[in-house]
């Protein structure tokens, strides 16, 4: 079984802890056995004060230190086991690919690093010396009560297969209604978690109320599965007790016709009462113990299924310093069947500038994401200096293509973390970023420059601040290739225009390929790729594409209005 | 206001801490008086029926075994069994009903909480981060679930033992009774002692499980960045740090949870202790005797074992408290948006103003300074302007997510904090710069929070899509209405998101409609059948334009240049391209 597995490393801990409880429970046994013993003394007239407080408060310590010892063992051992737990499958999301995180879920790879983990935890700290320690009474009591009297005994002990029973229906059934409730638990955190990130269009409508209707639905929901549980345990505990008294009845009544007949000591028949007290919270507890490990090892399950996902290897072994000639050969994508790209074919010369421009879901993020090797074609083959991109090392390979995504993507850490991702990056080659970006003017005016904090969302960044950061972060990696996905979106013209001029000024190598819907700033790209419906209709240069392309022409009319005050500013501006 | 969670007011309230807590949760129990006293009733019942049992057999002994009468020892066997069957279905009772009302208060709670974060005003989601948010609701009403569910019950019927007991034992023999609780009363100094000590160390330890959901929240969010940067061991620096912190927190709480245990038994060994020494020298001085001594010893072994129980409840219990507390953080909150009295209606052509209004970030962020400017009905507005002048801050002005520092915001010459959220929203339609989607088809997103067409047909929808020109843009759907979309928008790109953002606000037909950078991911020939679909809204529609292509605000009818906090009319779009060029030189 797979929590044992996992427990391997950590045996000494988990001995240490086995033998803590074991002494502490051994411990515990003999202060019967002292007053007992000083009862008895005491009758006989040899009765010393001193010998029974010494010995007494020597077994007090003993328990005391060792049920102390038996705490800091159990909670640093699941802590422990946890820490080490959560490294492992961080580290190996970390490793994993954007399409595994998109497919696992962030949100299930999020309760996998929470919930899933507290039950391993709880396991690890409750479970195993409270196994042990139950086993051990179990064990201890049954073996003095068939010694007393076998035959009595045999039929007391039947006390343990109905209790197991018991617990093996009822857990049954539990089983059930703790897998719905982790169904409304997820779906209870995808209300919530909707209802925070959407809060700002929830406001603008004022559909507060339909968000607390939906809420209340997996509430409700997530009430009702609570109190099927309740009423399961309703049923359950009172009837191990109801068990467990039958037992007492049975010594009542039988032993008490054993007594009557001469069969049994009044002396064992009071033992054999004490002992079943003994019985039954041992059996209750290794009850409760089984549901605990049934939950733990379905929440270990589920972590192992993301520590045994097949990693996505890396491959390639090319460690060289790309020119940036980039080919694509009838490269085709699809999702769940549906075509997002097709056969897609093109060359982009290295120092050469490329536009891509097309409809709304022409495929064009797509192929940006395809360049960078955050998706893998279904067809096809992409080549970068002739090379196929799955023979480069990809350290080596993402540190010289730089990537402005189109929506914008903060982390709440100082803006020149935020700028200067890559440990890679120089000083110099930050302010160089910063200056090309023209963000050097923002920076200015806040009181704490690049130490000043970015928050989760970037809130108090506007739209276009928020997207140069992005173009400084990814100019910063000094890269050989860029690539601008809808850059020009939260930018102004003006700015947009002085950019891509500092782009081809400061860095006078780089190939630059830019998503795009203005034509106006790409008019005199070396190359514009007309993207519809994951096709290539036409491409080409400017000129060349006015006179063949009439879906080019119609877009370029749809921007042609107000096409002559942008000349004006090419003029002014450059 | 500060509605940071993790900062601030954390002093003055320490005070509070503790019994005001439990009894701000007690007050949810309230409407269940009548649950809980059956409950109790039949707690009573299984308890006594429990006690009663060593007593019968106690009775048979003495009477019936020792004197080898074995038909009482049936008939006391059949009383035996009958109170056992009594006790079974009390005892089911007891802990069906209790369970209930422990679940429907969780219910409540949880709710209140829910209903507390969609009051709150769109500033406390900008100071607060998604992952601590979600920890808090669901991991810590989690931790209250475990203390209602399982410890509750376990609680009660423990107390109620031991009162049970140490009446008895305070009865046989005061001054031995009074001497065997002693310890008891240790424990109870004792745990009051250290109580607030482990509470802390259980709200620092959620607090690390909060940050740890923040760390993976945003990695994992951002994740096409990080591997887009190669930046995998970022990931793995900053779980790591919060991993570490987790751990380290975790252990000091659970050392000081598990503390209780060696204790409580620690204490309870000396009671037998006592009772032991004391009990053999009142025997020894006649005062006692050893069948006494017995029956005593089991006595304070009934009143002790629960307390050790008590020990690990009590864990439980400081753990929900801690939980209960950054709940509860989120319950106090004030939205500080509130409605104030209304004014005078104007039936004058000007729909909206602003006067003198300045606006300041709750981080000090300047951003408007006495901005004062009219909207007249149905006309055409572009706001235009280099980034970070202000253009979403004014916006968001106008839809209320955020008030104005200083001045007014008049809608129809009220001040707009005068509307009911309903009437505004109803008059004021705003597409946001970042669209959100909410799971499940286009229509649900299109129809979404709009109460007058959530229950019309597919075929009258199309219909007014047809009419509204909108058709168009649904055709851009695989599916129609019926498109699955996602949170994540995964296959969904943003041009196609705005669509959706775009589609939904005009069905609602409100009389002012601002975009905000709202067609910025929409290619150009898309984008004329949006302005073909805006210029058939009915003639009295305002439009405020907020974008950087020309082109789209080529058509306004007054052009507003907004820069560094100040919003400066344009006479033309020819001058407003002049001022963006002189702007920009003079910044």
């Amino acid at each position: 079984m797979g929590m044992i597995k996992l427990l391997k490393p950590y045996r000494k801990m988990i001995l240490l802890l086995i033998g803590f409880t074991l002494i502490g429970n051994a411990a515990n046994l003999v202060i019967p056995k002292i007053i007992s013993y000083g009862i008895d003394a005491y009758s006989a007239g040899n009765y010393v004060l001193n010998t029974i407080l010494i010995q007494f408060l020597i077994v007090v310590a003993v328990i005391f230190l060792f049920s102390v010892l038996q705490t800091v063992v159990q909670t640093y051992a699941s802590e422990k086991v946890g820490f080490d737990l959560r490294k492992q499958l961080s580290d190996k999301i970390s490793k994993q690919s954007y399409a595994f995180v998109l497919k696992a879920n962030p949100s299930k790879l999020l309760t996998n690093l929470t919930s899933d983990m507290d039950a391993v935890k709880m396991f690890v700290s409750n479970g195993v010396s409270s196994i042990v320690s139950s086993l051990f009474m179990i064990v201890g009591t049954s073996v003095f009560l068939l010694v007393i009297n076998w035959k009595l005994g045999l039929l007391v002990l039947l006390l343990i297969p109905s209790v197991g029973f018991s617990f093996y229906f009822i857990l049954k059934k539990l089983r059930v209604q703790f897998v719905r409730s982790r169904e409304v638990v997820d779906w209870l955190n995808k209300v919530i978690n909707e209802s925070i990130l959407g809060a700002a269009i929830i406001r603008v409508i004022n559909s507060q109320q339909t968000e607390y209707q939906k809420f209340l639905k997996a509430s409700a929901e997530a009430r009702d599965v609570g109190i099927s549980i309740v009423t399961l345990f309703a049923t359950l505990i009172p009837l191990i007790t109801f068990f467990a008294n039958l037992a007492t009845l049975t010594i009542l009544v039988l032993g008490g016709h054993l007594v009557i007949s001469g069969n049994l000591s009044l002396g064992d028949f009071a033992a054999f009462n004490s002992y079943v007290t003994l019985l039954v919270f041992p059996i209750i507890v290794i009850g409760f113990i089984s549901n605990m490990m049934a939950q733990a090892s379905a929440s270990y399950e589920r972590i192992e299924s993301v520590l045994l996902a097949e990693e996505t290897a890396d491959t390639g072994t090319i460690e060289k310093v790309l020119d940036g000639d980039i080919e694509l050969k009838d490269v085709s994508v699809f999702y769940d069947d549906k075509p997002a790209l097709k056969e897609v074919s093109f060359r982009v010369k290295a120092g050469s500038r490329t536009a891509v421009i097309g409809p709304t879901a022409a495929g064009k993020t797509q192929l940006l994401f395809l360049l960078t090797g955050l998706i893998k074609p279904n067809d096809g083959e992409i080549l970068f200096d002739g090379t196929d991109v799955n023979e480069y090392n990809k350290e080596t390979f993402h540190n010289q293509i730089g990537f402005v995504f189109q929506d914008s993507v903060m982390f709440n850490m100082t803006l020149r973390e935020n700028i200067a991702f890559s440990e890679t990056v120089t000083d110099e080659s930050l302010s160089k970023a910063i200056e090309t970006a023209e963000l050097k003017d923002f920076i200015d005016t806040l009181p704490a420059r690049l130490d000043t904090m970015v928050s989760e969302r970037g809130t108090s960044l506007s739209g276009g601040q928020k997207q140069r950061i992005m173009l400084a972060r990814a100019l910063a990696l000094n890269p050989k290739i860029l690539l601008l996905d809808d850059f020009t979106a939260r930018v102004d013209s003006q700015t947009e225009q002085r950019i891509l001029n500092n782009v081809q000024q400061n860095y006078p190598e780089l190939t630059l390929i830019s998503v795009t819907q203005k034509i106006s700033p790409v008019r005199d790209f070396d190359q514009i790729i007309l993207l519809m419906e994951g096709e290539v209709v036409a491409s080409g240069r400017h000129e060349t594409l006015r006179a063949t392309s009439p879906e080019y022409v119609q877009i370029y009319e749809s921007q042609k209005s107000t096409s002559h005050y942008e000349v004006s500013h090419d003029v002014e501006a450059g | 206001m500060n509605y940071n969670l993790n900062t601030g007011n954390e002093d003055k309230k320490k005070k509070r801490l503790g019994f005001q807590s439990v009894k701000s949760l007690v007050g949810h129990m309230v409407e269940e008086k009548k649950t809980l006293l059956i409950a109790f009733v039949a707690m009573v019942i299984t308890a006594v029926l429990n006690l009663v049992g060593p007593i019968i057999i106690g009775n048979t002994v003495d009477n019936y075994i020792q004197t080898s009468w074995f038909h009482g020892v049936l008939i006391n066997g059949a009383i035996l069994l009958g109170a056992y069957v009594i006790a079974l279905f009390a005892g089911y009772l007891q802990t069906r009903l209790m369970g209930s009302v422990g679940q429907r208060m969780l219910f409540t709670l949880r709710n209140s909480v829910f209903q507390k974060l969609q009051e709150l005003p769109y500033d406390f989601f900008n100071q607060n981060k998604t992952g601590d948010l979600i920890s808090r609701i669901n991991n810590d009403t989690e931790k209250i679930n475990q203390f209602f569910a399982q410890s509750l019950m376990q609680f009660l019927r423990i107390i109620l033992i031991m009162i049970g007991s140490a009446i008895f034992l305070v009865s046989i023999q005061w001054e031995l009774g009074v001497a065997a609780l002693l310890p008891a009363l240790l424990i109870w100094i004792f745990t009051k002692i250290t109580s607030p000590w482990v509470k802390r160390k259980n709200a620092e330890s959620l607090k690390t499980v909060g940050s740890l959901s923040s760390e993976v929240q945003e990695s994992l969010n951002n994740f096409k960045v990080v591997v887009a940067f190669n930046r995998r061991d970022y990931f793995r620096k900053r779980f790591g740090q919060v991993n570490q912190e987790n751990y380290k927190a975790a252990i000091k709480a659970g050392i000081a949870n598990h503390m209780f245990l060696p204790v409580y038994s620690l204490f309870s060994n000396l009671g037998l202790l006592i009772v032991l020494t004391l009990g053999i020298y009142f025997i020894s001085i006649g005062q006692f005797t050893v069948g006494l001594l017995i029956s005593f010893i089991a006595y304070v072994n009934s009143f002790y074992n629960p307390l050790r129980q008590m020990a690990s409840l009590w864990s439980t219990y400081q753990v929900a408290l801690a939980a209960w507390e950054r709940i509860r953080r989120i319950i106090e909150l004030e939205n500080n948006m509130p409605q104030t009295d209304s004014q005078g209606v104007d039936d004058s052509a000007t729909l909206l103003s602003f006067r003198d209004v300045s606006f300041a970030y709750p981080n000090g962020n300047n951003v408007l300074h006495q901005i004062t400017f009219n909207l007249q009905k149905g006309k055409t507005y572009a706001f235009v302007g280099p980034t970070g002048g202000g253009k979403t801050t004014t916006a968001s002005l106008i839809a209320r997510l955020y008030d104005p520092t200083k001045g007014s915001v008049l809608l129809d010459a009220r001040d707009i904090r005068s509307f009911s959220s309903e009437e505004r929203v109803k008059r004021i339609g705003f597409i946001l710069q970042d669209p959100f989607l909410f799971s499940g088809t286009i229509r649900e997103n299109i129809l979404y929070g709009n109460y007058e067409l959530k229950e019309i047909s597919n075929e009258r929808l199309m219909q007014i899509f047809k009419d509204t020109g909108l058709e168009s843009l649904l055709q851009r759907f695989e599916n129609g209405l019926d498109t699955k979309v996602d949170v994540s928008g995964d296959g969904i790109s943003l041009g196609q998101k705005q669509l959706i953002a775009f589609m939904r606000a005009v069905l609602r037909k409100p009389d002012l409609l601002i975009l905000d950078e709202a067609t910025a991911n929409i290619d150009t020939v898309t984008e004329q059948l949006l302005d073909e679909i805006l210029q058939k809204l009915p003639e009295t529609t305002t439009k405020v334009i907020i974008a950087h292509r020309l082109n789209t605000i080529a058509n306004a009818d007054v052009i507003y240049f907004v820069n560094t906090g100040k919003v400066t009319r344009a006479g033309s779009l020819k001058e407003a391209v002049d001022m963006l060029m002189k702007g920009k030189m003079a910044s």
